[in-house]
């Protein structure tokens, strides 16, 4: 057991031990008293190990060989002792005047002692009353992991994490509970060590220490405006005062394609042609046999170094971090490399009543995004053709839709340079005992510079004669926080426990661009270097541009507890927003949520087997606003391009758009059920959820008549939404004993989403098609509606029946009037799941460890568009296609229809890993040392006939998601070998 | 309790502090890389620079979706279904050349937005100039240029459907139904009659571009010409007499028929009324169109072109070998590489010929049509416009005249020649036309016909977006066509108000014979 072993190493360091004990004492003054005591496991076997900590500050010592501890606190009645070890459950012990205190510490699946980050400010797992999920560190997803979405993938029940993308610089969408939004939903509002509005990959997943998903409206409302996606607090690891560390973490990975469309080969290209009396001998100079999916792939080599220090004595803490991140894609043109510093420093003075705390943080990544135009390419070019002819030369061809793609890799550069620094400086001052003053200051600026060169020889440079853009944009974050916190406790023993929480915000955002392009270069030796070169500058080859927001916010919660049996929680958010429209500056955002810990009653005392049960409800609302850019609600001139006037090409302005001064945040309003139980000395625990999510006053471009109105569209406020879903997370220590463990995990949820409402007096729709499956001669294909009724991501088209004799599509005549029009379409299938499921087992035997994660879905449907764009033999023999038995069995223009919608259902063993962790008892400058493997992506069981089930979700605004498009990039399967060692 | 008291009375003050700052509460916004409406305007180059785009929405005319329905319902041109279906696009072009189409064929719906948003951008603009601080003689020329480009566009509307929403005034936000095409017609001709002398009448650099005198004369005759379609009443003399006051303003017949599409057609005197085409603004795309993958190689040009467009083989056949706008109006033949000196093969293993026939490929036909799949190389390109050597990835620069003085010199001799009157003076104008085509006067008429003068136009304005409104005058566009061997019922003179209009304005009624909404 990891913790066992935890003990062990701890154990060998009593100098360490000693050292910081020296510490504590010498900070000792006058009121201070001594504690000790043994904690015992629930072996009644010493602990070793064990962090005891004098709560609210960093003094603290660990536990020796036997379990014993002597601790110095500052006042011999108040001071709240906190004893904590990774499995076990946290215990809160009041001293009272007592100098000896022994304890037992029990294991547990779910820590309820557990302190977990609950936007401005953290409670014990005990006292919440939200819809909370916690994860932290041992139960990340292990192996690559780029960011923190990566970390939780599959782990969170009702956070959907979706990968539609191999592309190492592409993030995953994230969904909680459900899209509550027509307007390209964002998901979940991140905030990072409390700074709102964060970026994930600001944060290496080596530096964070638990991750809490705020998912029912109760909890998130407290951010108020950009809370209706549900929210993530990440919290980074801090140093401890009661040990210093020097840790190492890397890896070296191997990635390959996971699966790739099978294309037709030269043999088999052949034989259509023979088949079809096609005269191919035009070709026969070619003679290549070429898997253009092969070429334009790679095994790609990742490697990942991660160096941290941490440590901090009674008056201070320290943690500094660096990680390299090195990511190459299994695409030749794609990789990623990452420089991630970051450093916490955090001091007490005046008496231990003032705190300070700074961090900076500072990520460079260089990454270059795959030219996903070059899997179009691999589709259509014949599998004849060589990459080079025989004198060396790059073969290439202009028809539609061709060219080499391996060419275009070598050649072009599609390359971005980011820089990410922030600083953050916090303030926190106890005016009296129970009350706290916060100030939080921070800034951040985020760089992007973007090159990106097209080769006049490549297929992508051709047409300009070489093409070339550099852009370089700026986003500038500036945040003031003031918080003011009060707890107290009164009554017999305490039993009332009281936090109440007021605060204000200021936030700035600014954006701003400068963009230059040019074409037509008289050599290619250049790039992007030398832009001025270009023989082909236009006026709108130069941009700039720059906007801001600004959002103020005044907020308060109330919290209030009774001997953790009744427990009650109201928030208050008032949230204004420039970009909001003049009639609508201001929003509340209030909530309220209450919990019943049943199994702290006394008439449940007598049920031994029951550990916990606490049924929680909560009502909430929140507002999203990621939809509604800057300046929307006001008549602006803008530039439109040039005009001629009198030989010349001049500026033109226009008014840029519909104002809409009405403009305002999508509500939603959650109600949520919850229970939590553990069962069986925590055998068994798990949560139970339900909730109706209700989102109105939904943003949607309505179309309006011109004229009156300037522009035939204009957003507004209109529609309603609902989400209704239950969702559950089960944990089940199957074994437990000293050498072996098991435990396995399941997160399960279902979601039903509905448009309720798409109209008003106003504006008003019916059904709005959407999405677009282009095929060669089918352009206009509409894929899904958006209709009353109906949930996002319907698909909506004819249904397939099969083909006649003449290979023609014979569809269902749905309105039977004989023959087949646009009116026979109808619903065939949803992109949504019924059901999403995770699956982790963990094994513990002795020094091994096993960890096993399934993770998919049931019941959802993908639009096969390769299969309809590319089993199709219309262009054959001038172009390849799938090696499809539709090749030979479709005799005309591919039709959007319901053959092409597939079920989606699968199960990817989504990563299997192995760790063994080497006795270091005997090394006395070694603390800690594990090797492990892991396989990512091992294989995925489904009946969908594409590359991959699993597939972009945020297409067109995320209004028609579930599509395997054309330049669909196929994922990865991942090997890594890592190594962790702590000095 | 005292302690809570305390606290309650720190949060307050606290709380007073927040607030009574005013930047704390402050959410106006910065606008940086836009003006507010209210302080743009002021000077004169800014009047101008909103003034222009009134003439950018001339753009939407040609040679987007509006072109290809007023050319594909004709027998000009055809965007036929090439080999594996490439143009198929769910049959929208099959609809257009069979004279099939609905209220909801994507070519109908955007062409009517063309129109209507020209209208509302001139109006809106209307609104801003009238109230702007400048010269009152400039301020009541800019006015009428304005009400002559929405004149324009209320003349398509009227042209193709008939009747439509009238509206002038930008800040009136009611929803109106349709007007009918008689009341429109009313409102364009008196419209061009109050603004046609206040508009400038030279012809130089700086009308260039710019709705004038010449204009709104052409426009008068283009009124008068279709006064009997549209009205029920005809105007010859109205014709005749407009026409005449195009030809006393200075623009010319160029000796040179090619010199109106050159890639900088700016100098030609013939162009009266232009959408003007520059790569600072692009919009010239007809090459993108209508060439073949592989014409580029050939005409010496780097862009990607769609193969779509194309000449039907009648309308091609109509023309004389010694016609010089035969092969200036089509690129017709093989298509040859300059690098190795011989024809280019395209993908299928075939020559690139660009024949005049189009041949439908067995067994390809749609839906129980004659509607099938070509050739990828069939049918004559349009080859009118110069094209550019050496062209990268860019739209054209050509010009594109919307007018021009040879269509009045035949717009003129039609009237002259329905009147039966002056048959000299017409067949004079017909055969300026004419020996400028064929370069000679060998093929010239000594008394021509309506049947010429129908012929002339045709061969004169191919691409144009005449022919449909030609072949209706003359009765003809309801005759079987290309892979149409029925005739088309009458009520299809006009489009159908498309079904996105009035799903956002309930008070449009459908045009008779179609169904109503």
């Amino acid at each position: 057991m990891k913790h066992v072993t935890n003990m062990i190493y701890l154990f060998r360091k009593p100098g360490l031990i000693g050292l910081l004990l020296f510490f504590c004492l010498a900070a000792t003054v006058a009121q201070q008293s001594t504690v000790k005591g043994k904690v015992t496991d629930e072996f009644g076997e010493g602990a070793i190990g064990v962090n005891v900590l004098e709560k609210g500050t960093t003094n603290g010592v660990i536990t020796d060989f036997d379990g014993n501890y002597t601790i110095t606190v500052a006042n011999s009645q108040r001071t709240v002792l906190q004893f904590s070890f990774v499995g076990y459950n946290t215990k809160e012990e009041t001293v009272n005047g007592r100098t000896t205190i022994d304890l037992s510490l029990s294991p547990s699946v779910v820590n309820l002692g557990e302190v977990v980050a609950i936007g401005y400010g953290t409670q014990t797992r005990r006292e919440i009353t939200g819809s909370v999920a916690n994860l932290t560190s041992e139960n990340f997803n292990k192996g690559v992991t780029r960011d923190a979405a990566a970390l939780l993938q599959g782990k969170v029940a009702g956070l959907s994490i979706t990968s539609g993308s191999g592309d190492v610089g592409k993030n995953a969408t994230i969904r909680l509970r459900g899209i509550s939004t027509l307007q390209n939903d964002q998901g979940p509002f991140i905030v990072i060590d409390g700074v709102p509005g964060g970026d994930m990959s600001s944060v290496a997943p080596q530096d964070i220490e638990s991750i809490s998903v705020l998912k029912d409206a109760s909890s998130a409302a407290i951010y108020g405006s950009r809370s209706a996606g549900g929210v993530i607090l990440i919290t980074t690891k801090r140093g401890s005062a009661s040990k210093t560390l020097v840790s190492y973490d890397g890896y070296l990975a191997t990635s390959t394609l996971a699966n790739k469309p099978n294309m037709m080969s030269a043999d088999d290209w052949r034989a259509y042609a023979k088949a079809n009396n096609q005269d191919g001998s035009m070709y026969d100079k070619y003679g290549a046999n070429t898997d253009w999916f092969d070429e334009i792939s790679r095994t790609g080599i990742s490697q990942n170094h991660s160096v941290s220090m941490s440590g901090g004595g009674s008056k201070n803490n320290y943690r500094a971090s660096f990680t390299y991140l090195q990511n190459e894609g299994v695409i030749r043109d794609n990789d990623l490399q990452r420089y991630s510093f970051r450093f916490q420093f955090q001091q007490r003075a005046i008496d231990d009543r003032l705190r300070i705390g700074l961090t900076g943080s500072g990520t460079l990544t260089d990454k270059n995004e795959a030219d996903t135009r070059n899997f179009v390419l691999s589709y259509n070019l014949l599998p004849v053709y060589p990459i080079k002819l025989n004198d060396g030369s790059w073969f290439d061809t202009r028809e539609y839709d061709q060219g080499n793609p391996v060419r275009n890799q070598d050649m072009n550069q599609n390359n971005y340079q980011n820089s990410l620094f922030y600083g953050n400086g916090d303030l926190s001052f106890t005016i009296l005992d129970g009350l706290d003053i916060k100030l939080s200051l921070y800034k951040s600026r985020h760089m992007q510079d973007r090159s990106e060169f097209r080769n006049s020889e490549t297929e992508r440079g051709r047409d300009a004669g070489g093409w070339a853009q550099r852009t370089n944009e700026k986003w500038d974050k500036n945040l003031m926080e003031w918080m003011l916190d009060y707890t107290t406790s009164f009554g017999k023993d305490d039993a009332h426990k009281l936090n109440a929480m007021l605060g204000y915000s200021w936030e700035e955002n600014e954006w701003s661009k400068a963009r230059v392009a040019n074409r037509n270069f008289v050599t290619n030796m250049l790039g992007a270097n030398s832009i001025q070169s270009g023989q082909g500058l236009r006026a709108d080859d130069i941009e700039s541009a720059r906007n801001m927001n600004r959002l103020i916010s005044f907020f308060g919660r109330a919290h209030y507890s009774f001997e953790e049996k009744y427990m009650i929680t109201a928030t208050i958010r008032r949230d204004g927003s420039s970009k909001f429209g003049a009639n609508n500056k201001w929003g509340v955002f209030p909530s309220a949520s209450a919990a019943w810990g049943l199994s702290q009653e006394n008439f449940m005392k007598d049920m031994k087997w029951l550990d916990d049960l606490k049924l929680r409800v909560g009502y909430g609302i929140t507002g999203n606003q990621a939809g509604l850019d800057p300046y929307k609600t006001l008549e602006l001139y803008g530039t439109d391009k040039t005009y001629y006037d009198n030989g010349s090409w001049k500026t033109a302005y226009r008014i840029s758009q519909n104002p809409n001064p009405n403009l305002k945040w999508e509500e939603t309003a959650m109600f949520n059920i919850g229970i939590d139980f553990a069962l069986f000395s925590g055998r068994l625990s798990g949560t139970l959820e339900w909730y109706d999510k209700r989102t109105s006053d939904m943003l949607y471009t309505y179309r309006v008549p011109s004229p009156p109105y300037m522009f035939t569209d204009m957003m507004a406020n209109v529609g309603d939404m609902q989400n209704t879903g239950i969702e559950l997370a089960l944990n089940w220590n199957v074994l437990r004993s000293k050498s072996l463990s098991w435990t396995t995990s399941v997160t399960l949820d279902h979601n039903t989403n509905k448009i309720t409402h798409l109209s008003n007096d106003l504006y008003t729709t019916s059904r709005v098609y959407v999405g677009d499956a282009w095929v060669r001669g089918g352009s206009g294909n509409t894929t899904h509606v958006v209709e009353e009724g109906r949930p996002v991501g319907q698909f909506f088209g004819w249904k397939f029946i099969e083909f006649d004799k003449d290979g023609h599509y014979v569809m269902e005549d749905v309105n039977g009037d004989g023959q087949i029009s646009d009116d026979d379409r109808t619903y065939i299938g949803s992109a949504l799941p019924d059901l999403t499921y995770g699956w982790n087992n963990s094994l513990n035997y002795k020094n091994w460890d096993l960890s096993i994660f399934l993770r998919g879905t049931v019941g959802n449907k993908v639009l096969n568009h390769p299969r309809m764009a590319y089993a199709q033999p219309g262009y054959l023999i001038g172009s390849n296609a799938l090696n499809d038995p539709l090749i030979y069995e479709l005799k005309e223009v591919p039709k959007y229809c319901s053959l092409y919608i597939e079920d989606a259902s699968h199960i990817r063993l989504d990563n299997l890993s192995l760790g063994y962790t080497f006795n270091t008892k005997n090394i006395s400058w070694l603390d800690r040392a594990r090797v492990y493997v892991t396989g990512q992506n091992l294989f995925v069981i489904t009946s969908y006939k594409g590359t991959d089930p699993e597939v972009n979700m945020d297409r067109n605004n995320g209004l028609s998601p579930g599509v395997e498009d054309r330049e669909f990039y196929p994922k990865a399967r991942t090997f890594s070998i890592g190594l962790t060692l702590n000095f | 309790m005292k302690r809570i008291y305390k606290i309650a009375i720190s949060l307050a003050a606290s709380c007073a502090l927040l607030l009574s700052a005013p930047s704390c509460t402050d959410l106006d916004e910065t606008v940086y890389d836009q003006i507010p409406s209210d302080s743009f305007g002021v000077t004169q180059d800014q009047i101008n620079s909103i003034v222009g785009p009134v003439y950018k929405t001339l753009k939407g005319f040609w040679p987007g979706d509006l072109f290809c329905l007023l050319e594909e319902t004709s027998d000009m041109a055809v965007t036929p279904t090439r080999k594996g279906g490439d143009w198929w696009d769910g049959g929208v072009h099959m609809e257009a050349s069979l004279h099939t189409w609905t209220a909801r064929t994507s070519l109908v719906r955007n062409s009517w937005n063309s129109c209507m948003e020209g209208i509302s951008r001139c109006n809106q603009v209307y609104a801003i100039i009238e109230g702007a601080n400048m010269d009152d003689e400039l301020r009541t020329r800019t006015l009428a240029e304005i009400r002559g480009v929405r004149a324009f566009w209320y003349y398509v509307l009227i042209d193709m459907f008939g009747n439509a929403p009238l509206a002038t005034d930008f800040k009136d936000t009611e929803l109106h139904g349709v007007t009918k095409r008689t009341d429109l017609y009313k409102f364009v001709v008196d419209e061009l009659n109050a603004i046609k002398d206040i508009v400038r009448p030279e012809v130089n650099s700086s009308s260039y571009g710019k709705f004038t005198r010449g204009t709104a004369y052409t426009l008068l005759a283009k009124m008068y010409l279709n006064a009997e379609v549209w009205t029920g009443t005809p105007n010859w003399e109205g014709v005749i007499n407009a026409s005449d006051e195009v030809m006393k303003l200075g623009y010319s017949i160029e000796p040179n028929w090619k010199t109106s599409f050159l890639v900088h057609n700016e100098v030609s005197k013939e162009i009266i009324f232009p959408i003007t085409f520059g790569k600072s603004d692009g919009g010239n795309a007809l090459h993108y169109r209508t060439l073949h993958y592989l014409d580029p190689i050939a005409l010496g040009m780097t862009v990607g072109t769609w193969n779509g467009i194309c000449a039907q083989p009648d309308y091609v056949k109509q023309y004389d070998i010694e016609d010089n706008r035969r092969t200036g109006s089509f690129l017709l033949g093989p298509m040859i590489d300059p690098a190795t000196g011989n024809v280019l093969i395209t993908a299928h293993q075939r020559e690139l010929i660009h024949t005049i026939d189009l041949t439908t490929i067995e067994n390809t036909e749609k839906d129980g049509t004659l509607w099938g799949e070509v050739n990828q190389e069939d049918g004559g390109r349009a080859n009118k416009w110069e094209y550019e050597v050496g062209l990268a990835s860019s739209d054209q620069e050509n010009d594109y005249a919307i007018f021009r003085l040879a269509d009045v010199y035949l717009m003129k001799a039609e009237a002259l020649l329905r009147l039966g009157r002056d048959n000299a003076e017409a067949t004079r104008l017909i055969n300026i036309i004419r020996e400028r085509g064929y370069g000679d006067t060998s093929h010239n008429y000594t008394a021509a016909t309506l049947d010429d003068l129908y012929l002339e136009r045709r061969l004169e304005m191919a691409w144009e977006c005449v022919t449909r409104q030609d072949m209706i005058r003359f009765g003809k566009f309801l005759e079987p066509g290309l892979w149409r061997p029925g005739k088309t019922p009458e009520y299809r003179l006009l489009f159908p108000i498309p079904y996105d209009a009035w799903q956002t304005n309930n008070k449009l009624t459908q045009n008779p014979g179609y169904p109503a909404f």
